[in-house]
């Protein structure tokens, strides 16, 4: 049964997807992308369903050959891509150092594989290991990402047809898209129940294979650039991978059982702390972490929006890992590195999204900073800071899923996605702008889970003695930047001529705003029972990471308690409701009592975005969003963030070295 | 406390807050007038003029303005409520700037250029103030033992003599949401100058009056916050000093500033606030305080 379930959760679409590849009809496509997501779903019900955790399962041996043959071709694959490239546009840094990198990743594994350690060893430690942590993991893949893919059906469609009478496409490149899209999803299902390092090092470069080729899908010079940026700097990780493999199996446990690991700590046995902080830097990459940053930043201008969507669980995935890594280092200098280093990213990308102008390079910056939060989280290390990572993932993949969705709706109807072309946009677009607002709401105010989780992250926070003055600092300084960027944005699509009379709704589209409700529908339903919801879902995660979980949180009448302090959700929730929704409904101001917005009595007439200006000439009124660009614009920061990231991380190595 | 008690006094608060506002307003417009060698209007002015408002005929540029005016007020009275109860001061200060969000919300909703620039420059007020408050929760969490304010009234002991760093960095967070010189660059009392009303300008009437409304509870609520920080022993009364001494130094700022500019504004906050209350982290966590 638990074998059957995990080869659905990862196999299946993985077959989906070579289906799509072989299929050009869009109908049979979709067909199959409905039924792909209708399994995972269904399939994750059965997970939840099970009850007795953790289960180890092996598949057949000959699984082993497999992925050891398929784990060489990616590499193979990546080194083709990259010699293909020097072929074709010359040598570049990002290709010379894929090649570089993949090497430097490969011979090393191959010389432990097949020289040093020969293969047996992959017998001694069991493949997957299904825990609590792994079925919240699974859970999320399988039920958001299908949902992205549905809402890809139309949006590519919509997307190639757009390109094809620009003349940039003459032949649809669909099939391959799906095929990657899905192919991510069984691999990050792979990586979620993978314990074997082995294993989840294979399942690890088969995302990162589908991330590059994701981004690079439009074939722009550009895109095909920021698919090589995403390919060598998630590579490192790769290395990383490799190193950590030999490291733990030369170490006293001679394991790769990450499970085993975590269990044994590097408190008790210092030799860990290397593999730690090698897995935590691959962790890094994957997450977009700084310095790592730019692939992210980068690739915002070029993929199409449901790549993003889908790069957020794949950039969660390396926040998974440090997280689920964080209880084997409790209170070494790895967790004090990462509680800082965590805190001054979070600062750093939020400072960066105010001056971005482009949608989705603020849902970037934004979603980057994010995950810094949840690595935060992991270095506090506390049971409380682990229930705070983890109700952090959780409600931060819905919201920011479900904005990168709307983003992409908006700009298949503005064919655009800067800030400033959405001026105005409620009054012609008014349930996508009313759900885009409230998917920005629900990452920016409370009662919505992810102020209660950055409440429960304060919570932790504050408790970690000195170091927490620091990262304190860093976490509110961000909490205060990032309502910036928001209001503002929030404010550029609400900006309109004052014009009497009440907007009328927009056609509904299934494919758009049917997959936004559902996922809006999950963020509030989540913020609202996040009580029952920690008792079911993150309590027995805290339990089986070895903390006791009535140090983390306790639920009482549905509210959250700390120790510390008590979180009263729902009811100001039901007060938010009060306040916001029956003034925009029930409320409607009367068409004469509309009047023109003031501009020193020279305006020509209501409704009109004009006014007065000398010798009686009509001239247009222009606003725009507040940037800071002269202190903010990315070029200054990163000046700045690369150089202090690569410093830190090299500090972090010193550290953990000594 | 009986929760009897709790919810007793939360009635009593929404009803008694926008008295001791309103009336507090009326004696800073006189003291200022005096200071500045003018007589002033009568204390009871801010009534006359809210009740005035409310008695105007509606005008709006907008429906989204509309929402925004009375979810500032609604929050901003579900902010005290909170307190009242003794929730977790946390939970107050996210719910308070939920409601102060819709002010710049609703001033940006209009496509005006005043009422644009004051809600711009309102967003930067929040991001001077916001870390500031929100991080001097945390020493007074770790003196007293937890967020929630029923900690404070537990601790038995007055928070002023460890504390008075922090006490000294919420001031200038006062000042700040209190729209006092020299970090009034939001929207002016003085109503001449390049902004006009700045992040108000294009509300009027009833739903000017929700915003007044909602600026005393938001004002009095602070002063609590800072009243906090000597509530127990023979000497509670002294909270009240401390509110009122705080207000009067607002007064005494605002006279003897002029506006700056908020770059000034930003730097301010986070280099001179934040790192005070940072210092006061430290020292209780090496044991000085």
């Amino acid at each position: 049964m638990n074998g059957t379930l995990v080869a659905v959760a990862v196999l299946f679409p993985i077959v989906a997807g070579l289906i799509c590849l072989l299929i050009e009809n869009h109908r049979a496509r979709a067909g199959i992308v409905y039924l792909t997501a209708a399994v995972l779903i269904i399939n994750s019900i059965f997970f939840l369903r099970q009850v007795s955790f953790p289960i180890e399962y092996s598949p057949a041996p000959g699984w082993d050959w497999v992925i050891l043959v398929f784990s060489y071709a990616i590499l193979a694959y990546f080194i083709f891509a990259a010699v293909r490239d020097i072929i074709q546009r010359g040598a570049s840094r990002h290709n010379i150092l894929t090649i570089a990198l993949t090497l430097a990743a490969g011979i090393p594994l191959a010389i432990f594989e097949f020289s040093w350690a020969p293969h047996e060893f992959l017998e001694r430690s069991p493949v997957f290991y299904i825990c609590h942590f792994s079925i919240l993991r699974g859970l999320i893949v399988s039920v958001i990402c299908p949902l992205i893919c549905i809402y890809a059906i139309r949006y590519m469609k919509v997307h190639e047809e757009h390109r094809m009478r620009l003349g940039e496409l003459k032949v649809t490149n669909q099939p391959r898209f799906f095929f990657y899209m899905l192919v991510l999803i069984g691999a990050m299902n792979g990586v979620a129940f993978s314990d074997n390092l082995l294993w989840l090092a294979f399942f690890w470069e088969l995302t990162t294979l589908c991330g590059y080729a994701l981004v690079r899908h439009d074939q722009t010079p550009e895109a095909i650039t920021c698919g090589f940026r995403l390919l060598w700097m998630c590579l490192i990780g790769g290395v990383c991978f490799t190193l950590a493999i030999i490291l733990s199996w030369y170490s006293p446990l001679n394991t790769i059982s990450l499970t085993t690991l975590v269990a044994n700590g590097a408190v008790s046995h210092p030799a860990l702390l290397l593999p730690f902080a090698l897995l935590c830097l691959a962790g890094f990459t994957k997450a977009a972490q700084v310095p790592f940053h730019r692939w992210g930043v980068e690739a915002a201008l070029v993929a199409p929006a449901p790549v993003h969507a889908m790069l957020y669980p794949f950039m969660t995935t390396g926040a998974f890992l440090v997280l689920y890594l964080a209880p084997g280092f409790p209170g070494t200098q790895l967790a004090i590195f990462l509680a800082v280093y965590g805190a001054a990213s979070a600062l750093a990308l939020a400072l960066m999204a105010i001056s971005q102008r482009g949608g989705i390079s603020v849902l970037v910056c934004s979603a980057i900073s994010n995950l810094a939060f949840i690595i935060l989280c992991a270095g506090i290390g506390t049971p409380s800071a682990m229930a705070a990572g983890v109700m952090l993932i959780i409600f931060l993949t819905i919201s920011m899923v479900l904005l990168y969705l709307c983003v992409g709706a908006i700009e298949h109807h503005i064919w655009n996605s800067g800030i400033e072309d959405m001026e105005g946009l409620a009054r012609k677009q008014p349930l996508l702008t009313g759900i885009t607002i409230a998917a920005m709401l629900s990452l920016l105010v409370a009662p919505f889970g992810i102020l209660i989780s950055k409440w429960a992250a304060i919570q932790a926070a504050s408790d970690i003695g000195i170091w927490s003055t620091l990262v304190l600092v860093l976490l509110m300084l961000s909490i205060g930047a990032v309502t910036v960027f928001w209001a503002k944005w929030i404010g550029r699509l609400l900006c309109q001529s004052p014009t009497p009379g009440s907007a009328r709704l927009e056609p509904f589209i299934a494919h758009y705003h049917g997959i936004l409700l559902i996922l809006l529908g999950f963020a509030v339903l989540t913020s609202l029972l996040v009580a029952p919801m920690y008792n079911t879902l993150i309590a027995p995660i805290i339990v089986d990471a070895g903390y006791d979980a009535a140090l983390a949180f306790t639920t009482e009448t549905w509210f959250l308690r700390a120790p510390g302090g008590i979180f009263a959700g729902w009811p100001v929730f039901i007060v938010v409701a009060i306040v916001l929704l029956i003034p925009v409904i029930a409320l409607k101001a009367k068409p004469e009592a509309s009047r023109a917005a003031y501009m020193c009595g020279e305006n020509v007439e209501i409704g009109s975005d004009e006014f007065v200006a000398v010798a009686d000439e009509r001239t247009e009124l222009k606003t725009g969003g507040l940037y800071i660009e002269s202190l903010l614009g990315e070029q200054k920061l990163d000046r700045f963030v690369v150089p202090a990231g690569v410093i830190l991380l090299v500090i972090l190595f010193l550290l953990v070295a000594i | 406390m009986s929760s009897g008690w709790l919810i007793g006094s939360a009635i009593i608060a929404v009803i008694a807050v926008p008295f001791i506002g309103g009336w507090l307003r009326g004696i800073d417009r006189k003291l200022t007038a005096h200071m500045q060698g003018r007589i002033g209007p009568p204390i009871a002015q801010p009534f006359y003029d809210i009740i005035k408002l409310f008695g105007k005929k509606p005008m709006v540029a907008g429906q989204a303005q509309l929402a925004f005016a009375f979810a500032f007020l609604g929050l901003t009275v579900s902010a005290v409520v909170l307190f009242a109860l003794r929730q977790d001061l946390l939970l107050v200060l996210f719910v308070l700037f939920f409601g102060a969000l819709c002010l710049p919300l609703g001033a940006l909703s209009v496509k005006s250029p005043y009422s644009q620039y004051g809600g711009h420059r309102e967003l930067l007020q929040f991001l001077s103030y916001e870390p500031i408050l929100l991080l001097a929760a945390v020493p007074i969490a770790l003196k007293s033992g937890g967020f929630t304010i029923a900690n404070i009234f537990e601790y038995g002991q007055p928070l002023l003599p460890d504390l008075w760093i922090t006490f000294i960095a919420l001031l200038i967070a006062l000042a700040i949401v209190m729209r006092k010189s020299p970090f009034d660059i939001s929207g002016s009392e003085h109503a001449h100058q390049e902004l006009v009303r700045g992040v108000v300008t294009e509300y009027s009437g009833p739903y000017l009056a929700l915003i007044e409304l909602g600026h005393w509870y938001e004002m009095v609520l602070l002063l609590s916050i800072l009243g906090l920080f000597w509530v127990v022993g023979s000497l509670w009364w002294l909270s009240i000093v401390i509110a009122l001494v705080s207000w009067f130094i607002m007064l005494i700022v605002d006279n003897v500033n002029a506006r700056l500019t908020w770059s000034w504004m930003v730097k301010f906050a986070w280099g001179c606030g934040v790192t005070l209350i940072a210092s006061n982290i430290l020292f209780i966590h090496i044991g000085w305080m």
